[in-house]
């Protein structure tokens, strides 16, 4: 509990209307887009809504002072519990940072608010010719500091890689409210710790991020969408892997396995050929028509090879944008199918993905599941969506069993448990498996030095 | 409530929250998230308080009756999410809900609902309007909105050079057959505020038949809204016997037409009424979907610039987006405004419980209509109508704001 003395003080700070403690204003920020059970709801005791980094520096200072634990927030988007206020406290909605701070065209960089939406930066960018290439599929609405802070991925991960590539700079409101800034605009920097990489992918537990430097690259000036279907996810497998070897990258592949497909066409109503067991569609860029030509040609023939069932170039933008749809749709498709389902983010060596994919078929056989499987073929990121009932007897307990038989199967080909989603509370209790003993010590030491109070996000990670 | 249990209501509540994953694709979408970001006030805020009442985890309170309350039943959120979660139809059922568990109704609501319910009340327009503000309803609808020189005469005077008015459009050669046996709905938002924009439709109709004009009752729609779905039953049943000899019924209001469409999915559990409600449903039809059929051409090209807003009831809520614009295009020079599906934050009463929201709403849509550079923004509901009307006020005279009947 906040005393109301406590309160009074931080509604000085930040506005009596920006520091909310009805009871459903409080329950609006207990929880996120996981599957953390809503219920017994984990409201906090006070949602507080900073307006700029001063507030949160002063909001901070506050509790720090009174040992009051807070939970940074953007979207809450989150795939994995990360802005759930466990153990109440404040949760620190970075929601109103909404303003694009810098577009440095010269440099190509931008220094942006933490609650800037992704597509809006996005936006800003591409107005500029400039491109910022991590999209998350959550990219319309998440935050640019919950990217950050949960080190998102997306489709475009194969060719431009993932939020921390682009990361330059940081502004970060430390524990006790401390303003600190990391890196910088200077591209090569080499002064002290790489504090910009640590803060990135912390999930709110060292720090609160207030603003972000990030690098942009030139945009891309064509860009063309492929969709090819396959008799087996290995052909498919195999097409990307020999496109990647012979310097054929896409800027997305995308897979989707059979149940997938089965899901997509239920849910559209149309019918899906039974001798199609993988699609994968992908996205190529280049300079003009005449690259992507290219690219196509080169890419059907490495496909051919690999026994392509069927392989199509969108001809419109709306047909590539509808190809987009369904693949971004997909998590809703499947999740239609039964009542619950479980959604994770392994990553693996990008030759393991075959192999994973068979031996997550060998798991739900054991344990009586369906796992449908989607992903992203370029980079190795794997998310198997366990779909189950869990009001049946029995079915918790069962689908507990098969999430550590898949991070087991992980592990032992050099995987890791989350490519982009972040451990937050779902995957915290494998924690230790995956990065043994002394990795667990080392990122405590980190913590012990940066939060010595625990009031930064507790119960995440570990 | 003798048919609608609550706990029934509660049940097909949580058939629909319980779908939402929490994603939080509609939070971009929800007008009211935009004027007002706080969790609760976006559609996944609300569908998540819905469901948690459904699972017993938060208790029905005054306080949720007006987090519920606070939702435009527009739909944006319901076209974007990727399950189609009808968040606006949960929010009706719990709104249904807390009246009946808490004894809240509205006071408020249920004055304007007796009153659009009586026939008789609602002919009394001038007596009616006194009484409505006598309640402290008059901002619903506001008197004088539509002054005179929003009427058909003027607009053309204005906008219709000489040779303009000269070049009548020939008459509509879609013949409708002797025996189709069309009928006009007559809303109460059009009659009580827009009793120029309903002469004019009705002009429309008898261009092509000779139309039935019924004694007919409200569509419900602002009974079932809020709490009063008895209320709405009882009148969607007198409109389905009022209409049985009509082939097809034409609405100029938005509102009322999806309504109407929807009376169906209202009455599929009911014995007696199942059948008859479907037939009802599967002949309303808005005007301009109905004069896009006949193959109407509008009377006359002017030399005006227009620009649509959709009505969420309209756009969204029956497909409806093409009609209109061909109409427009055929009537003058047509430019699409930005966000034109993009609820005006009217939304039956909405604009009255929460003004400060409605206004931050229609700013944006004033300022997308200016930067069209058109001369009159076009709508069919009575609702947007309204809002519209303000926005144009504010504007300083720079657009007006017109029903689609009275400009084609
Ligand atoms: C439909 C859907 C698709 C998705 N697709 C992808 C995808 O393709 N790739 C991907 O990587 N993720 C994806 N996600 C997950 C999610 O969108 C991302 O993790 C996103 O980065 C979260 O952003 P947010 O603003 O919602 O953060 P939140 O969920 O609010 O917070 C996430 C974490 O970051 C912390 N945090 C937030 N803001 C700050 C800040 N300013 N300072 C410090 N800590 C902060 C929080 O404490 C929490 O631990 C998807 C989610 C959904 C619902
Ligand atoms: S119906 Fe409209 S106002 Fe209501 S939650 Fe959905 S988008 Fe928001
Ligand atoms: S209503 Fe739909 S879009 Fe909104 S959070 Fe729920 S599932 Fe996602």
């Amino acid at each position: 509990m906040i005393s109301e003395e406590i309160k009074k003080k931080i509604r000085g700070i930040v506005g009596a209307e920006n520091a909310l403690d009805s009871d459903l204003d409080r329950f609006g920020y207990s929880y996120d887009a996981s599957f953390v059970p809503l219920l017994p709801a984990k409201k906090p005791d006070l949602v507080v809504r900073p307006a700029t980094t001063e507030e949160v520096s002063k909001v901070m200072a506050v509790a720090y002072e009174h040992a009051i634990p807070v939970t940074p927030r953007g979207a809450a988007t989150g795939r994995t519990g990360g802005s759930i206020p466990l153990q109440g406290g404040i949760s620190l909605s970075l929601e109103r940072m909404m303003k694009i701070v810098e577009l440095d065209v010269n440099n190509m960089m931008v220094w942006a608010e933490a609650g800037v939406r992704t597509i809006d930066l996005y936006n800003a960018c591409a107005a500029k010719g400039l491109f910022y290439p991590p999209d998350p599929a959550s990219w319309k609405f998440s935050t640019i500091g919950g990217n950050v802070a949960e080190n998102a991925g997306g489709m475009r991960a194969v060719k431009y890689g993932v939020t921390s590539n682009y990361v330059m700079g940081l502004e970060v409101v430390l524990s006790d409210g401390t303003v600190l800034q990391t890196g910088g605009k200077a591209i090569k920097n080499v002064t002290g710790y790489n504090l910009t990489s640590l803060f990135t992918g912390s999930e709110g537990t060292l720090g609160i991020v207030t603003k972000v430097l990030l690098r942009v690259i030139p945009m891309p000036k064509k860009r063309g969408t492929l969709q090819l279907m396959f008799r087996t996810l290995d052909d498919g497998c195999t097409a990307v892997h020999r496109m990647l070897q012979s310097g054929l990258v896409p800027a997305a592949a995308e897979v989707m396995d059979r149940f997938c497909l089965e899901a997509v066409a239920k849910h559209r109503k149309t019918q899906h050929d039974p001798a199609i067991g993988a699609c994968i569609v992908i996205e190529i860029d280049g300079e003009d028509d005449e690259a992507l030509a290219l690219q196509t040609k080169r890419m059907e023939a490495v496909a051919k090879e690999c026994g392509v069932y069927e392989f199509r170039v969108a001809q419109s933008q709306q047909e590539s944008d509808e190809l987009w749809a369904i693949r971004r749709g997909i998590s809703s498709a499947i999740a239609s199918i039964l009542p619950n389902r479980l959604g994770e983010d392994i990553s693996v060596p990008r030759d393991a993905f075959p192999e994973v994919v068979r031996r997550i078929a060998t798991i739900a056989e054991k344990h009586k599941l369906t796992i449908a499987v989607y992903g992203h073929a370029g980079d190795g990121n794997i998310h198997p969506s366990i779909l189950c009932d869990l009001s049946k007897p029995g079915e918790e307990e069962r689908v507990h069993r098969a999430v550590e038989d898949l991070f087991d199967v992980t592990l032992s080909v050099g995987g890791t448990l989350s490519g982009e989603h972040g451990i937050g509370i779902t995957k915290r209790p494998y924690i230790a498996k995956a990065l043994g003993e002394s990795g667990v010590k080392t990122l405590g030491a980190v913590k012990q030095a940066l939060d010595p109070k625990g009031i930064l996000n507790p119960g995440k990670i570990w | 409530m003798s048919n609608h249990s609550n706990d029934k209501l509660l049940l097909e509540a949580k058939k629909i929250v319980s779908q939402c994953d929490r994603c939080g694709t509609c939070l971009p979408v929800c007008p009211l998230f935009e004027a007002k970001n706080v969790e609760a006030s976006s559609a996944r805020g609300k569908n998540v308080i819905a469901r948690a009442l459904t699972e017993g985890g938060l208790e029905p309170t005054p306080e949720m009756l007006a987090k519920v309350n606070f939702c435009l039943l527009c739909r944006a959120c319901v076209d974007t999410c990727p399950s189609k979660i009808a968040t606006d139809e949960a929010m009706i059922n719990i709104r249904q809900y807390l009246v009946n568990k808490t004894g809240a109704a509205n006071t408020k609501y249920k004055a304007m609902g007796g009153i659009l319910k009586s026939r008789g009340m609602v002919k009394l327009t001038a007596k009616t309007l006194a009484l409505l503000r006598k309640l402290g309803l008059g901002s619903v609808f506001p008197h004088g909105m539509v002054p005179e020189e929003y009427t058909r005469a003027h607009f053309l005077a204005a906008f219709s050079g000489p040779a303009a008015l000269g070049q009548k459009a020939p008459p509509s050669d879609v013949a409708v057959t002797a025996s189709t046996r069309v009928a006009y709905f007559d809303g109460c938002g059009m009659r009580m505020m827009f009793p120029e924009a309903a002469a004019e439709t009705l002009k429309l109709l008898k261009a092509g038949t000779q139309p039935m004009v019924k004694d007919n009752v409200c569509c419900g729609l602002p009974h079932l809204a809020h709490g009063l779905r008895d209320e709405f039953l009882e009148l969607a049943r007198k409109n389905i016997s009022i209409y049985e000899d009509a082939d097809v019924v034409v609405c100029d209001c938005a509102s009322c037409g999806g309504t109407l469409k929807h009376i169906a999915s209202y009455f599929a559990n009911d014995p007696h009424w199942k059948d008859r409600a479907a037939a009802f449903s599967r002949k309303v039809m808005d005007l301009t979907e109905y004069l896009a059929k006949v193959g109407y051409t509008p009377r006359q090209k002017v030399d005006a610039i227009f620009t649509y807003h959709d009505p969420c009831h309209l756009g969204r809520g029956q497909g409806i987006k093409k009609q209109p614009r061909d109409l427009l295009r055929a009537a003058g020079k047509f430019v699409e405004m930005k966000e034109a599906d993009v609820c005006c934050g009217g939304a039956g009463s909405f604009h009255m419980d929460y003004p400060d929201i409605a206004s931050t709403i229609l700013d944006k849509k004033r300022a997308n209509i200016e930067k069209t550079g058109a001369a009159i923004v076009v709508t069919g509901c009575p609702g947007c109508l309204i809002q519209l009307a303000k926005a144009a006020k504010a504007s300083g005279g720079k657009f007006k704001a017109m029903h689609i009947s009275q400009v084609i």
